[in-house]
């Protein structure tokens, strides 16, 4: 009796339709992929997805506080080309200049996207919307052709094993565990330590209700700030994971990401109107999405209506979903009154 | 000792004057009622004490030092806190994370989550024992969402407490226990502020009544020494010498049936609804809240197009799949929540009054604007909606001319049925008086037949020819005559719960 209720709580929650949809698709692609468990299949994956997660889990972070982002894929652009900037080939101490320096552009960067959104409330769209020029107008002014040097040591965000001075036990950890996955992870576990905090709390206060949230004496604009400059970090990771694959800056690189990072928040169960949804469960619909194109590729579909067919899946996923939920509500209603 | 005094307030906005020399005084271990029509300038004084707006001029004394809130946190960190009319809950955090929202016990850098919850169980257990603090707020029923807000204001242990309409969406149980809860405040030193739009409650909980009339005090009653007169209460809130109560009349109707519903069902929340309402009368719905009369409201209005149900109407089959549908039947609804449902609230009067016109009858491609004009005019006129002019956004108005503008727009329609949700909800003594005299008066010249849900039984018995009272979604009796009383309606609507076992 009780082992059944569990059950019914378990399937009649929406994000267990998430599951079951990743769930398919993970098995689809293990199907089409040839030599999907083998371990260079499995790091190839994980490397391929990791900057659409890293990106979902900040653009959830600042949809659940009420706001949207449209300025991502510049930022990381602009990022990656600070990297390369501010980088010498030859002299690793500049990569941590270079960090440093990447961390100070994504503070900055979150600070005014936050201070448009939440101080001078300007809707999200637009302020994101006009500040993802700027943030472009400055990385093509940084490097108007991709390119720029690195340090060698940044391949440890990508290969451990490309860098010929590291030593053999951490080539082969790299290569149990790929870089890729430990970014993933420092991600979760950001969230993780900020969802214990003040700050996570208010995140979803002031998405869900941010006239409450500010009688209640929250200081909803820095709140908003702060979500954004919690996206930045993750920006800022996936920056990292880009320079260390490409060793180079790209001013247009980040440009497609942006709408696909809203759209796998979504799939993965964040409300656009904010203040509902799980950062957990962002990281979850951009595996969705990222399996989803991996079947397109794979299911030899013309090149021409892949995008297409993207599109397509990725309406049925929250289509299904919403139906799943209203259906699974009903249900646990009906039961209700027997 | 006097905790809180606040002289020669004043506050205009724009160019409303809402409080032109306003007084309140506030003592120890006493409950101060604050009455006054909508408009009156109440829910102003209590958001100036709380520093949600600044006085224009007057002084606020706080303990004997002047003091001046600039907002409500810095308010509540002194230890005068407000429970708001309108719920400041977020709905997306559960009951216990919205009580601590905003002063969370910590444990170092991280949220002490346990502490939180055993002291929010605590809160909650005085006022609504069994209310699981874990549930999400946008899970509660409106009467459950009051005791949260009013446990959120408790949680911080204030010395002054503002509860502006705290029982407007609770019923008579809940009532009970926050008037228990307010007592044992009351005897552990607090000070109470209490407005309420029901006067048998002032008069039972509050020993001090202030009347507020257009923004100043027309009178301060002391019932721990005056008489408790309700009549004279209800004189001082609206000017006029005027009757408390209108004379009780039951119409005993026609007996031609206008509609008759049978076999409604709609999921859970209604089944087997039967009833037949005749022409000329007032058909009421009662029974304890949330039992399914908003449903009911609804489903006759044809919000719910999955709604199963026999309905004729003037001897003729319709169907309620649309509420254009029940619009064009001359169906009518004023819904429970006029601003959520009711009214576009940043447009004008006017357009407000002309929108369902333009909607839903055949209408030249040009609209004749002046002729509108005139239309809205005559309802303005009818209800006696007080208005600066026509353009007005209906924001601007007060509660009870809001409701009067909703009720309006549908004037202009030949009404067969008025369905009336909870209308005197927030609207004060002389609006729900206008309000009501204007329906009886087209109910017994028989233009149309009502049926009203109200949350406060006074309504029902004051007003109802019959009443159904609903019980789990079911019409479980229904009274008529001289058994449309308080203990008939409170026994019926208990009677059940007890015979079917649960």
């Amino acid at each position: 009796m009780n082992n059944n209720s569990v059950l019914k709580r378990l399937v009649s929650n929406p994000d267990f339709s998430r599951l079951l949809i990743l769930i398919l698709m993970f098995t689809l692609t293990a199907v089409l992929q040839r030599n999907f468990f083998a371990m260079k299949s499995i790091v190839r994956n994980i490397n391929s997805f990791t900057p659409l997660i890293l990106l979902t889990m900040g653009q959830a972070v600042v949809i659940l506080s009420g706001g949207l982002d449209l300025s991502v894929g510049t930022a990381l652009s602009l990022m990656t080309c600070v990297l390369t900037s501010v980088m010498k080939e030859g002299v690793p101490i500049t990569g941590f200049f270079a960090l440093a320096v990447a961390f100070a552009v994504a503070m900055a960067i979150g600070a005014v996207n936050g201070f448009g959104i939440g101080y001078l409330r300007i809707p999200p769209v637009i302020v994101t919307f006009a500040t993802s020029f700027i943030w472009l107008g400055i990385a093509l002014f940084l490097r108007p052709t991709p390119g720029g040097e690195t340090v060698d040591w940044f391949q440890a965000f990508y290969k451990i094993r490309n860098i010929e001075t590291a030593p053999a036990f951490l080539k082969a950890f790299g290569e149990i565990i790929p870089p890729a996955l430990i970014l993933v992870l420092l991600g979760c576990v950001l969230w993780w330590v900020i969802s214990r905090t003040k700050t996570g709390r208010y995140i979803y206060a002031v998405g869900s209700n941010s006239q409450s949230a500010y009688e209640t004496g929250i200081n909803t604009a820095w709140v908003q700030m702060r979500a954004c400059m919690i996206n930045s970090v993750f920006i800022l990771l996936a920056a990292l994971f880009f320079v260390g694959q490409n060793r180079s800056g790209d001013a247009r690189m980040g440009d497609p990401l942006t709408l696909k990072a809203i759209a796998a928040a979504v799939v993965g169960g964040i409300a656009l109107t904010g203040g509902r949804g799980s950062v957990y469960f962002a990281l979850i619909g951009a595996l969705i999405f990222s399996f989803v194109s991996k079947i397109i590729f794979f299911a030899n579909i013309p090149n021409a209506f892949q995008t297409l067919f993207g599109g397509v899946i990725v309406i049925v996923a929250i289509a299904g979903s919403q139906v799943y939920t209203l259906s699974s509500r009903r249900a646990m209603e009906e039961s209700k009154l027997t | 000792m006097t905790v809180l005094e606040a002289t020669g307030i004043r506050k205009h906005f724009g160019g409303v004057v809402a409080l032109s020399n306003a007084n309140l005084t506030c003592r120890q271990g006493r409950i101060t009622g604050l009455l006054g029509a909508n408009g009156s300038g109440k829910s102003t004084m209590s958001k100036i004490i709380t520093g949600v707006y600044s006085a224009d001029a007057g002084e606020i004394k706080y303990n004997g030092n002047p003091v001046r809130y600039r907002s409500p946190n810095e308010a509540r960190t002194a230890g005068v806190a407000m429970v708001f009319q309108n719920l400041s809950l977020v709905a997306d955090l559960t009951v216990w994370q919205n009580i601590v929202l905003g002063a969370e016990p910590k444990l170092g850098l991280f949220l002490n989550n346990r502490a939180a919850m055993t002291l929010c169980r605590e809160i909650v257990d005085q006022l609504l024992p069994g209310l699981d603090v874990r549930k999400m707020v946008h899970e509660l029923n409106p009467g459950e969402m009051q005791i949260v807000e009013i446990a959120k204001a408790l949680s911080e242990d204030p010395k002054l407490l503002i509860l502006d309409e705290p029982t407007a969406a609770l019923e008579q149980a809940q009532v009970k226990s926050l008037f228990d809860t307010m007592r044992a405040l009351v005897d552990k030193g607090v000070a109470i502020v209490f407005t309420s739009h029901r006067l048998w409650e002032v008069m039972e909980i509050c020993d001090d009544v202030v009347i507020f009339r257009n923004g100043a005090n027309v009178a301060n009653v002391d019932f721990t020494k005056d008489v408790k007169d309700p009549e004279k209460i209800v004189n001082y809130i609206t000017g006029e010498a005027g009757k408390a109560r209108i004379e009780k009349t039951r119409r005993t109707g026609g007996d031609e049936i206008v509609l008759r519903v049978n076999n409604l069902n709609h999921g859970r929340f209604l089944k087997n609804i039967d009833f037949e309402l005749k022409r000329g009368e007032i058909l009421g719905i009662g029974g304890l809240a949330g039992q399914g009369q908003h449903e009911l409201m609804l489903a006759l209005a044809g919000n719910y197009p999955g709604v199963s149900c026999d309905v004729e109407l003037n001897g003729e089959k319709i169907r309620l799949n649309r509420p254009a549908n029940a619009i064009r039947n001359s169906i009518l609804l004023v819904p429970g929540d006029r601003q959520l449902e009711g009214l576009f609230l940043g447009h004008s009067v006017f357009t407000n009054i002309i929108f369902p016109k333009l909607g839903l009858r055949a209408q030249p491609l040009f609209t004749p604007e002046k002729k509108y004009r005139q239309e809205t005019q005559e309802v303005i006129d009818a209800l006696a909606i007080v208005t600066y002019n026509l353009d007005m956004p209906v924001n601007s108005l007060s509660g009870g001319n809001q409701q009067k503008v909703v009720v309006g727009k549908w004037l202009s329609f030949d009404t067969n049925v008025l369905l009336l949700a909870d209308p005197a909800k927030g609207v004060d003594v002389g609006a729900k008086r206008d309000l009501y005299e204007y329906i009886v008066s087209q109910v017994k010249e028989n233009k149309m037949s009502v049926i009203l849900y109200a949350s406060d039984s006074e309504e029902l018995i004051e007003h109802c020819d019959r009443l159904m009272i609903m019980y789990e979604g079911q019409i479980v009796a229904i009274l008529e005559g001289d058994d449309i009383n308080d203990d008939t309606i409170v026994a019926t609507s208990m009677r059940v719960e007890i015979g079917s076992g649960k």
